[in-house]
């Protein structure tokens, strides 16, 4: 079970955060990972315009109908999974907009609970930072080492 | 098993066949229709509210562009023999396949297909190249697609397709 790597892709399209676990991607210059970023959140965003199928009437019978109405409950979502012959990209985004970006190997099983778990990571030891802004580079040591013993305990 | 759309791309970039099995005024009005609340926080590449719906010319340029630069981008990360598959979202699953000469197949479907590679190489061996290669009355270039929506081929990608892909 082998993860390439993660990127944090801000709500602007930046990257802030771009780790290397194990090496089998190429090798890219800082500036060609922004690169891909920023085309990556355009791409996200393309894909979500072009959904072909109507959009579903919201299950009246689920208890979510009970609740509030949500913003964001019939909103088209962009790529989700990438699938190419070496690599495969799961994106995750949250609700403010930021992208997560996990590089694994094709047939890696349960990417979905640990792209969750990165998040909760990130919220821990990012987002409660005192010295961390919003929408720049992560620089959070903690954050580092956490995400090092949760992907290494797991590969 | 849903198909939404099947698209042809010659190595000019153009469009030369494409079909369609949903209609796509239905697509664009949806979206039209939506909250605009959830667009208001965040600025994640939302379309404006108010948008007109997009003819069909524009979303094949728009899927070229796309599948162009996600294949671009795998070949940068994963090196040159790397090629690019398939994506899924949660609404449809796009997937890809191009020949050697760069032609590019692009077939839309609901997200639980597996990957549709195969069949789009089928479609590209036994349809394209009997129908519309082999063709003596076909232009060797399909400029805005003529001689390619051949009789030939239209009823052959019927049959492949209710036979490989019962609804």
């Amino acid at each position: 079970m082998v993860v390439f790597a993660l990127f944090v892709i801000s709500k602007a399209g930046g990257l802030i955060y771009n780790r290397e676990f194990h090496s089998g991607l190429s090798k890219l210059t800082s500036n060609d990972y922004l690169m891909l970023a920023g085309s990556f959140h355009g791409m996200h965003a393309i894909t979500k315009q072009l959904c072909p199928a109507p959009s579903l009437p919201a299950h009246p019978s689920s208890n979510a109908a009970v609740l509030a109405p949500s913003p964001f409950s019939n909103r088209a979502t962009g790529i989700e999974v990438l699938e190419s012959s070496h690599f495969r990209i799961q994106c995750f985004q949250t609700l403010t907009g930021t992208k997560f970006l996990l590089f694994t190997e094709p047939q890696q099983p349960n990417i979905d609970s640990m792209i969750r778990k990165i998040y909760e990571l990130y919220a821990d030891f990012v987002m409660k930072n005192p010295f961390y802004t919003v929408e720049m580079p992560i620089r959070c040591e903690k954050f580092d080492r956490a995400l090092d013993g949760f992907v290494k305990v797991r590969s | 098993m849903v198909l939404y759309a099947f698209y042809m791309f010659d190595r000019h970039t153009e469009c030369i066949y494409s079909r369609r099995w949903t209609p796509p005024s239905q697509a664009a009005s949806s979206k039209n229709a939506r909250p605009q609340s959830g667009s208001s926080t965040t600025s994640n590449g939302d379309a404006p509210p108010v948008r007109r719906p997009m003819s069909q010319s524009d979303d094949e340029k728009l899927i070229f562009g796309l599948v162009f630069s996600l294949r671009n981008m795998v070949q940068k990360l994963g090196g040159e023999d790397d090629t690019f598959l398939s994506y899924r979202t949660a609404e449809y699953k796009l997937h890809y396949y191009e020949t050697p000469t760069r032609m590019k197949f692009v077939m839309l479907t609901d997200t639980k297909q597996n990957n549709l590679r195969p069949y789009l190489h089928q479609i590209w061996a036994n349809l394209y190249v009997e129908y519309v290669v082999k063709n003596p009355l076909a232009p060797v270039e399909h400029p805005a697609g003529i001689g390619v929506a051949n009789e030939m081929f239209e009823r052959g990608l019927e049959a492949f397709i209710t036979a490989v892909l019962p609804p």
